[in-house]
């Protein structure tokens, strides 16, 4: 166990140079030189290259790159080129009672595990009784729902619930532990609303894979009850896809959700990428894209040691 | 004696794509208190389908019953209610089934599943129904019960799997158990100790079972009676020694035919068509059997194929740099001589390394090390160009005949396609005509050559893959399995044509098999092997008669005779 | 000559779809969908869509204008139509290239597997690591927003699900018998690759493809609405949308409304017959539902 958790941590560094290609590849050699769009026309040389010394871009490309290195491991990624910010400031926060992140994941993780528990009783009860009216008729209502983009639930039920309802405020957010859910139940009836569909499919059709498998068809020969077989040998086993699923799901509940907080004005980490999107601030995409690649990879080995641990049939060599 | 189950005018239906299928029709049985009934029919005869209504747990839709009752005990089952049936299931009717890997739940332990029943049926408490896990688990045989009850299912061998499905089977002390295929996935000789320990359990507990095989040999050692299922009907049913020695129907009397027995030496295998036409007409079959004429082999025989000393290993264990520090022997220094125009038998278990072996002798794996020389030449050393040139004189069949043709290529194609890379026949129309002839050749229609695989028989499709396999006119076959996915009644016309074909052609082959009996009934030699080597080499009747090791004894003693132990001469 | 059978697997498939009546609807309005993008492209339908007129902007729809004109006194109806083109050819070249580059590199990694599968396997779990909204807004960024680099985005980033999937196919297959036959009768790596292989997964390729098309209409329309899909002034149902923001405070429906029905057709129709597509071309998991 241990063995593998080692070698899958070690196989993280290629994962890791690899992203770090990509990103600097993106940004550095393709993107062009920013420094002469942010000096602006009239700029005379001597001005652009104090620019690209701000930037780190000065230079012969390996030099760059080692900037870049260096940005990585200071963990300092300059500062913003809109608000002239630093960048780990703008993600971080000046305290962790006002951080973007705070903001995301409380919107963010209420949602999703509203959403789960949802979607993992409907799957199961549609499981249950697979083929019936039942089961077809929330199909139907699934693939319809998952067919309307997700901008307009948000559009159409902030409008309506928010703005011609007024049951909830519409924007911006509070900072007191108790005010800020004033702020946050309707994104998050937004979250579970535009996420519910594509999951209850999901989930019915880990379930089903299971369903039909020969161990279901001996529980029941032993005589127990649907019920049983269904809640003690269907869901233990789903239990392993779903586990590995969820943990994989983290990282992107971390950095937020971009467009429900940039519709709510919430001050999250999607809201901050939606402004740096909006802005073309390298800076901040570059330093949002390394970090949520970080953060995907590590949840990723957590996921992939969690099955080791759940599922018996791994066997670790 | 009375009867514990009786089956009456039961009619199943499958709902398919085309409308209604009948999958079993108007079948009626009885099976007596304490005795066995055995079931046997080949696939698609229904006769899992029939066991599957017992339990009612035919998978509903598609199927349904469509008629019929099913008296156990002097109740209906089909009148039991949903909560009625399950007090049935498992208490007094229990189940095992074929494939002891996927029928256990692979996250619990093995006694967390036995002791579900009694909890459930006996109403037993976590402690009693765990001692008493331990001590059925310890009667079917697993060594270290008290450690094992908390094993998971895939830290067990497949024989050890079907064991724990036994004693989860009989955990409640059923009346009737069920066994449908218990020991078609498993190997002859734990077969035969499975077999053994459900007689054993039978009587001890007297039960009644119902035991369900496409292999005869294993019906006559273990069944009292006897019932033959062919397409839905059956066609026969008696005792044992009434169905072996005088089989009344024609199909039943086709099946036994055909068998391969360790006891005789046919030159060929009546199959089921000489006794049977396809819409169940008898035939008076009158042939007088053949005896074959063993072909001894000489010193100046030539030799075609030789093997040196070839190995071949895989990695097993890897330490943490990535050094391969245990290695799996699959083939550990074999040397054998394959003499030309005729049969060597290789014959093992599953695991021994007979087709690794195989695989490795046309360099479809590449051996770890050693010689392979085919008719003077090293083939080992051959480049990529000489070894394509090298493969227009061997080929290979293959065991699955589902799998082994490529299911979106007309048939006519795969057999033109080696032409086509070897460039034999002018064009296409010449090779067009050398496919229909090899059909001809086969015994197929040539105007099936445009059809597609899924459109044949798996019998047809084997013939199609020796029609490929002789496309490019080889000298030297090897026969992986290729008649073991095979139902018993095509397996023989198979085996027939292959021997007519050597004859006609001087074919080399080298046959590959578990089953002794067919080796013994094909080859002119035979190679036991085991653990990657070859334990004993010699012709097909001494090995038989006067086999030497060890392992070939345990083996010869593990196949089902085939012979009712009524009819034994000894009993 | 012989006559090839009827009875293909792609045959037999393609009958088990004509028997699902849905299926057939809903490949009906797709087809609709393409015939119309079609018209929209040659000039043959609402060939005015950029008339501006400033006099008439924001009306309700009327007799005139259908579906109302937007601010700029557009016909909504029109902008609409030309969004159905601008999705769909996003949808086609944008999957397309995942495609291909899915299934080559896929292909190439399952069939030869050691150091060729070792790199094409970092390549993608890299790829795959890094958030899709963020790479794809990299590329706009740098390339600077149009169509093409749209389609090339969503191309070079969306390729990782189908490169998996058919690698672990190609794993699969390599090892069955009708392989193995292929190289004992001397058929090159290519042959086996793409004459025996690639016929048996293609249904496979087939099946994301469709699925593939539809999450990327879906994501045209956000990184249109985010400013990273085309070039202003391009119909689009995201920028439709996106106006919407504004619009519907000041009671303006009718934007909002029609982008968001065309989708809605469009979308279910497709994942629909991507329901039905799938039971026909994969017999084997029909039973199951």
């Amino acid at each position: 166990m241990l063995k593998y958790a080692i070698r899958r941590i070690l196989y993280m560094f290629p994962i890791l140079l690899g992203i770090t290609l990509v990103t600097f590849l993106l940004f550095n050699v393709a993107g062009g030189d920013p420094a002469v769009q942010m000096a602006g026309k009239y700029a005379t040389e001597a001005e652009i290259e104090a620019i690209r010394k701000d930037l780190g871009t000065s230079g012969p490309l390996y030099v760059q790159f080692g900037n870049y290195i260096k940005q990585i491991v200071t963990f300092d990624f300059g500062r913003s080129w809109a608000t002239k910010q630093e960048v780990t400031r703008m993600i971080f926060g000046e305290e962790f009672r006002t951080s973007p992140m705070l903001v995301s994941v409380s919107l963010t993780f209420p949602a999703f595990f509203i959403t789960l528990v949802l979607a993992i009783s409907i799957g199961l009860l549609l499981t249950f009784y697979r083929g019936g009216v039942l089961d077809k008729s929330i199909m139907v209502v699934c693939l319809g729902a998952i067919s309307i983009s997700s901008l307009v639930y948000i559009l159409f039920l902030q409008y309506y619930l928010g703005y011609k309802l007024g049951l909830f405020p519409i924007s911006g957010i509070s900072y007191d532990w108790v005010d800020k859910w004033n702020y946050l139940a309707l994104p998050i009836i937004i979250f579970v609303a535009l996420s519910l569909g594509s999951n209850v499919l999901f989930f019915r059709t880990i379930f089903l894979d299971e369903v039909f498998q020969d161990y279901v068809r001996t529980a029941r020969a032993k005589g127990l009850s649907n019920k049983v077989v269904m809640f003690r040998h269907v869901l233990r086993n789903a239990l392993i896809p779903i586990i590995t699923l969820v943990v994989i799901q983290i990282p992107f509940l971390i950095t937020g959700t971009l467009l429900i907080e940039s519709f709510f004005s919430l001050p999250g980490l999607g809201g901050l990428i939606y402004n740096a999107i909006n802005n073309a601030d390298f800076p901040v995409i570059k330093a949002m894209t390394f970090i949520s690649a970080v953060l995907y990879m590590f949840f990723q080995l957590l996921s992939d040691i969690l099955y080791a641990v759940v599922d018996p049939k791994v066997q670790l060599k | 004696m009375s009867d514990l189950l009786q089956i009456k005018n039961l009619t199943v239906e499958f709902q398919t794509d085309d409308g209604p299928v009948e999958a079993v029709r108007n079948v009626s049985f009885n099976i007596p208190k304490g005795k066995t009934v055995g079931l046997v029919g080949e696939s698609g005869s229904g006769k899992s389908v029939s066991s599957l209504a017992v339990m009612q747990l035919i998978p509903n839709p598609p199927g349904r019953v469509k008629n019929g009752e099913i008296i156990f005990d002097g109740e209906n089952l089909l009148d039991h209610s949903d909560a009625k049936m399950r007090k049935v299931r498992g208490n007094r009717i229990s189940m095992i089934f074929q494939e002891p890997m996927t029928s256990l739940n692979p996250v619990f332990t093995v006694g967390d599943q036995i002791i579900e029943s009694l909890m459930l049926h006996k109403k037993m408490n976590k402690k009693q129904a765990l001692d008493r896990a331990i001590e059925l688990l310890d009667q079917v045989g697993i060594p270290d019960p008290k450690t094992r009850v908390h094993a998971y299912p895939h830290e067990m061998s497949g024989g050890q799997r079907q064991r724990v499905m036994i004693a989860m089977a009989i955990s409640c002390e059923p009346e009737l158990l069920i066994a449908d295929e218990p020991t078609t996935a498993l190997d002859v000789t734990i077969q035969k100790q499975i077999l053994e320990l459900i007689a054993d359990l039978q009587k001890k507990y007297g039960m009644s079972v119902l035991f369900i095989t496409h292999d005869l040999g294993v019906i006559a050692d273990i069944a009292d009676d006897v019932v033959v299922m062919y397409r839905g009907d059956i066609v026969e049913k008696g005792t044992t020694e009434q169905i072996f020695k005088q089989p009344k129907h024609p199909y039943t009397k086709g099946l036994i035919a055909c068998r391969p027995m360790l006891e005789q030496n046919p030159a060929r295998l009546p199959t089921v068509s000489d006794f049977m036409t396809v819409d169940g007409k008898e035939i008076d079959y009158k042939a007088t059997p053949v005896e074959k004429t063993v072909r001894p082999i000489t010193s100046d025989q030539p030799v075609l194929l030789e093997i040196k000393n070839i190995n071949k290993h895989f990695p097993l264990h890897k330490s943490f740099f990535g050094k391969v520090t245990e290695w799996l022997r699959a083939v550990d220094g074999v040397s054998l001589k394959v003499h030309k125009g005729r049969t060597l038998g290789l014959v093992g278990e599953s695991g021994c390394g007979k087709t690794t072996l195989g695989r490795t002798i046309l360099r479809l794996i590449e051996p770890t090390n050693g010689d392979i020389f085919y008719n003077g030449t090293n083939i080992t050393e051959l480049n990529k160009e000489e070894m394509r040139e090298m493969r227009k004189k061997m080929q290979i069949i293959f065991q699955d005949p589902y799998a082994s043709l490529n299911p979106r290529m007309t048939i006519g194609m795969a057999i033109m396609e080696p032409m086509i890379i070897h460039k034999i026949g002018k064009n296409k129309q010449e090779q067009m005509d050398r496919a229909a002839s090899l059909m001809e050749k086969v015994g197929l229609k040539p105007e099936m050559l445009n059809r597609y695989p899924h459109e044949f028989s798996g019998g047809q499709r084997q013939r199609i893959c020796i029609a490929r396999a002789l496309a490019v006119e080889p000298d030297f076959i090897i026969c992986d399995e290729s008649v073991s996915a095979l139902d018993v009644s095509v397996q023989a016309q198979i085996l027939n044509l292959l021997l007519d074909l050597q004859e006609e052609m001087g074919l080399t082959y080298v046959f590959i098999s578990h089953d002794l009996a067919v080796v013994k009934f094909f080859s002119d030699e035979v190679a036991v092997m085991n653990k990657g080597k070859v334990v004993e080499m010699s012709d097909a009747v001494s090995i038989y008669k006067s086999p030497k090791d060890p392992y070939t004894k345990k083996l010869l003693e593990a196949i089902p005779r085939g012979i009712p132990k009524t009819m034994l001469p000894s009993s | 000559m012989i006559r090839k059978s009827q009875n293909s697997l792609w045959n037999d498939a393609f009958q088990r779809l004509k028997k699902n009546k849905l299926s057939m609807v809903c490949l009906f309005i797709i087809i609709a969908y393409i015939i119309l993008a079609l018209g929209c492209k040659l000039g043959l339908f609402f060939p005015s869509f950029n008339e501006t007129n400033n006099a008439i902007s924001y009306q309700a729809p009327s007799a005139e204008h259908w579906f109302g004109t937007d601010f700029m006194g557009r016909d909504v109806m029109a902008r609409a139509a030309h969004g159905t083109l601008t999705s769909l050819t996003v949808g086609l070249w944008g999957t397309g290239l995942a495609v291909i580059i899915g299934t080559l590199l896929g292909s190439l990694a399952g069939y030869f597997g050691k150091l060729v599968d070792e790199g094409i396997v970092w390549l993608y779990t890299t790829i795959d690591t890094i958030p899709y909204i963020l790479l794809v807004s990299a590329f706009s960024l740098v390339l600077g927003p149009s169509l093409y680099t749209l389609c090339i985005a969503i191309g070079l980033t969306t390729w990782v699900g189908l490169c998996r999937v058919v690698r672990a196919e190609f794993i699969k297959h390599r090892e069955k018998e009708y392989v193995q036959a292929a190289s004992s009768i001397g058929a090159s790596h290519a042959r086996r690759i793409f004459t025996h292989i690639l016929p048996n997964v293609f249904h496979i390729v087939l099946i994301q493809f469709s699925l593939g098309f539809v999450s990327t209409i879906k994501s045209e329309v956000i990184l249109s609405f985010l400013g990273l899909g085309v070039e202003p002034g391009t119909p689009s149902w995201g920028v439709m949308i996106n106006n919407a923001k504004q619009e519907l405070a000041r009671g303006v429906w009718w934007g909002l409304a029609s982008a968001t029905l065309l989708m809605f057709v469009l979308v279910l129709a497709f994942n629909l017959f991507n329901d039905a597509l799938r039971d026909a071309l994969d017999p084997k998991l029909k039973n199951k539902s």
